[in-house]
């Protein structure tokens, strides 16, 4: 019997070197690794590659500490030990975008540890009030086009781009529609399947993926039917820059009598949210997708949208009584943002919890704990 | 007792009142009825010319960490939802912009008049969480300026040209705005002017830390870099280089070395410890290890020749920030590698130290890799050393004492 599509969904997010490695033999094309956020991917795709965002494995880093401290984030860590160990040997190259300082120190130790014959660094702009970082965006995605043609061998035309614009935007359209269904029906699908629906998209053509996704919704329209009204406690998850949290901390979440109704993190809303509003220049239309100020990134410097309103805002539509902050540890950004975020919650009364996400968790106990508080404080709001 | 003898420098006593004028002076500008910037990244020299006093980020905290007040900060920004892990530069800020806020007592000196403007150099991406801290908590006027380092020399141009257009699009017309007066074009060029005239001086005191024994060490120069960056166009700055130069000429010529016997000579890459120069002055006098050369101190206007002070100012400083400079492009290993090989054999050094500061993630990714790299190349040594800038907490200077006494071993067995 074949695999139900949610399912399909978590093999493919569980083990994506496997899937990716038939895939590349079965369809003869080249995969780029993206690195990680606000990647124009499009015009990979346009340029008859595949990109794939880059992912943190489950395995505990070891050679990769020959290339850089422990004091580092677990993706940045793990993606260099994955290539160490020879497990991307699939990849055909990497792109690069400066979110942070342990992306700008990754091209160098790319270089260093791999034989990648395609490395791209891009600088994307802060989103800063002036038409200089915009036009300057549209530059950095030429030359990113231009590289990227090099490798590829074939040429991105604006056809073959608003192709690849349609594609994505299908993709965000059918993940927003998963999201909804969430939304309007808590606990239709665990947070450890949305986390995998979400990724399989990072990792599968997008195409393919839509196909995929359109089972899936499917599959959950089938499962409302005979969902029961959930009781549990509503919240929200928020923060995860970059990589998957550890799918067993929402295991936990939700053993605990909480479901997660919607959430802000990368593998989640945030990599889906607005279309690309296409408007007869493709370069335009990606640039003014990556200078919208919503859903807030705390990498692009822009110091006037707040995060915290756009969670509580998140909270309250959903009817969630807290929220969670999922911080991956040795995230400067949401690190540098949390105490703002920690203290406004703490003033209008919302109840919030922290939760450090490392590489390598220690215990599980601990966080199971942690969480355990929060729900008796959310049982007594 | 130590088998080395450290010869302390007359001149560099001179920098600590220069610096405490500065901060003072900072300190007591509203009340004198002047603006305040505050800064990060190398765009103060836009208020400066307005005729602002100016604070600037790195500076700051490092001034901080040297008066032994950065941990007192740094509690009181954890206390407010820092984390440990965050960068102890912006937590300093954090801290004392708390202390500020809420009217907890820290020490007088380390506090700073809230800025009129804010200026962030986005050089490193966490100079922009710092703005962005501040503006959410003070409600400050902001200016973003992106400075992203480049890979490559083939993004230099391109980058070169980003900055600028922000620094004539953004800055300067927000400066005026805020300032209610004309941008003070004449008042850039006679702070460039100094600025050149101070850098060709530090070049030349560059140029004796190849002798050998060198008659002064990193330590020296890092308390004297001010005055070619956030001191950039005081009056002090020309006398104290000119003097500076001149002690170090006397001491060459009679073959004084800053530390005697000399017995390794090595590179010091990433930050200094600017809350502990003297802890770790002494661990390396007591091996007779001494530090000469470094990207960090390295990076402020190593090329003030190529300052054409009949030509554009913005454009001529944005030079000094990418094509012409160092600031830029020291900041990401691929530049900065081929410069370290070559500085190996201009400064005869035996082995390489790799302070990697755990609160900032700005220079050790690379390290390891270095000193491979600089291993295979010119058979020297190298360790890592892991600590942070002021963070008191994360310098275990036990573990710190067997990584140098090893790498000293090393440089020993390879003299050999």
């Amino acid at each position: 019997m074949d695999k139900k599509p949610i399912e399909q969904c978590m093999e493919i997010s569980t083990n994506p070197y496997d899937y990716l490695k038939k895939w590349k033999i079965d369809n003869n094309k080249k995969i780029i690794s993206c690195f990680a956020m606000n990647i124009p991917e499009e015009i990979v795709f346009a340029s008859g590659m595949i990109p794939v965002i880059s992912w943190r494995s489950d395995e505990p880093v070891t050679m990769g500490h020959s290339h850089l401290a422990t004091f580092n984030c677990g993706l940045t860590r793990s993606f260099i030990d994955d290539l160490v160990k020879e497990k991307l040997d699939f990849i055909d190259g990497i792109a690069v975008n400066r979110m942070c300082l342990q992306a700008q120190g990754l091209p160098f130790l790319l270089e260093q540890a791999t034989k990648m014959p395609y490395i791209e660094y891009l600088s994307l702009p802060a989103l800063y009030d002036d038409n200089v970082s915009y036009n300057y965006l549209i530059e950095e995605f030429k030359r990113f086009q231009t590289g990227l043609e090099k490798v590829s061998g074939n040429t991105v035309t604006d056809d073959t781009l608003n192709n690849a614009i349609d594609i994505y935007n299908k993709n965000r359209g059918l993940l927003s529609e998963i999201y909804e269904l969430r939304r309007k029906n808590p606990g239709i699908i665990k947070g450890k399947e949305m986390l995998a629906v979400v990724h399989s998209s990072m990792i599968m053509a997008k195409d393919i993926n839509n196909t995929l996704l359109e089972k899936v919704v499917e599959e959950l329209n089938n499962r409302k039917q005979t969902l029961s009204k959930d009781e549990r406690i509503k919240v929200i998850t928020y923060g995860g820059l970059c990589q998957t949290v550890n799918s067993e901390i929402l295991n936990i979440i939700e053993d605990l009598g909480m479901v997660i109704v919607d959430d802000d993190i990368f593998v989640g809303s945030k990599y889906f949210a607005n279309p690309v509003e296409k408007n007869g220049n493709p370069y335009e239309a990606l640039g003014n997708r990556y200078m919208k100020k919503t859903p807030p990134c705390p990498t692009k410097g822009d110091y006037r949208t707040d995060w915290t309103d756009y969670i509580i805002e998140m909270a309250e539509k959903n009817n969630a009584k807290g929220i969670i902050s999922l911080m991956i540890k040795y995230c400067p950004p949401h690190m540098c943002y949390y105490p703002d975020i920690k203290n406004k919650l703490a003033a209008k009364g919302i109840p919030e919890i922290l939760v450090e996400v490392e590489h390598e968790i220690i215990s599980f106990e601990q966080v199971k704990t942690r969480l355990q508080t929060f729900v008796e404080i959310l049982q007594g709001v | 007792m130590s088998k080395h003898k450290t010869n302390r420098l007359k001149t560099t006593k001179l920098i600590g009142p220069m610096v405490d004028k500065h901060w003072a002076d900072l300190r007591t500008a509203k009340k004198r009825g002047e603006m305040v910037a505050w800064c990060s990244g190398p765009m103060f020299i836009f208020p400066y010319a307005m005729g602002m006093k100016c604070h600037f980020m790195a500076g700051y905290a490092a001034y901080a960490g040297g008066r032994g007040a950065a941990d007192d900060l740094l509690k009181i920004a954890e206390s407010e939802g820092d984390m440990l892990d965050t960068c102890s530069y912006h937590k300093a800020h954090m801290g004392m912009a708390m202390a500020i806020k809420k009217g907890i007592p820290v020490r007088e000196d380390v506090l700073l008049p809230m800025p009129d403007l804010l200026i962030t150099g986005r050089l490193c991406t966490e100079m922009s969480h710092y703005a962005e801290g501040l503006y959410r908590r003070m409600d400050i006027n902001v200016i973003g300026i992106d400075t992203p380092p480049p890979l490559n020399e083939s993004l230099v141009p391109g980058l070169e040209k980003y900055c600028e257009d922000q620094v004539r699009g953004s800055l300067i017309p927000r400066i005026e705005e805020i300032c209610g007066k004309s941008f003070d074009y004449d008042r850039l060029i006679e702070i460039m002017a100094i600025l050149k005239e101070t850098c060709i001086l530090r070049n030349e005191c560059w140029e004796y830390f190849k002798k050998i024994p060198s008659p002064w060490t990193l330590w020296d120069y890092g308390v004297s870099i001010a005055p070619v960056f956030y001191m950039m166009g005081s009056p002090d700055a020309v006398p104290y280089y000119t003097q500076l130069r001149d002690e170090l000429a006397e001491r060459a010529e009679k073959g004084i070395g800053a530390i005697e016997p000399e017995k390794y000579r090595v590179y010091w890459d990433g930050w200094l410890p600017w809350g502990f120069l003297g802890q770790f002055s002494r661990k390396m006098t007591d091996l007779g290890i001494v530090p000469l050369v470094g990207r960090y101190p390295w990076e402020f206007f190593p090329h003030p020749e190529t300052i054409d002070l009949n030509g554009d100012p913005i454009k001529e400083f944005v030079k000094q920030v990418y094509s012409n400079g160092g600031l830029a492009k020291q900041n990401l290993p691929n530049m900065s590698l081929p410069s370290i090989q070559k500085w190996v054999k201009e400064y005869s050094l035996d082995g390489v130290i790799m302070f990697s500061s755990k609160s900032c993630r700005m220079w050790n990714l690379g390290h390891p890799d270095f000193i491979k790299a600089i291993e295979k190349k010119h058979n020297i040594p190298g360790v890592v050393i892991e600590g942070d800038m002021v963070d008191s907490r994360m310098n275990s200077f036990g573990q710190i004492d067997t990584r140098l006494e090893a790498l000293a071993e090393m440089m020993a067995a390879r003299k050999k």
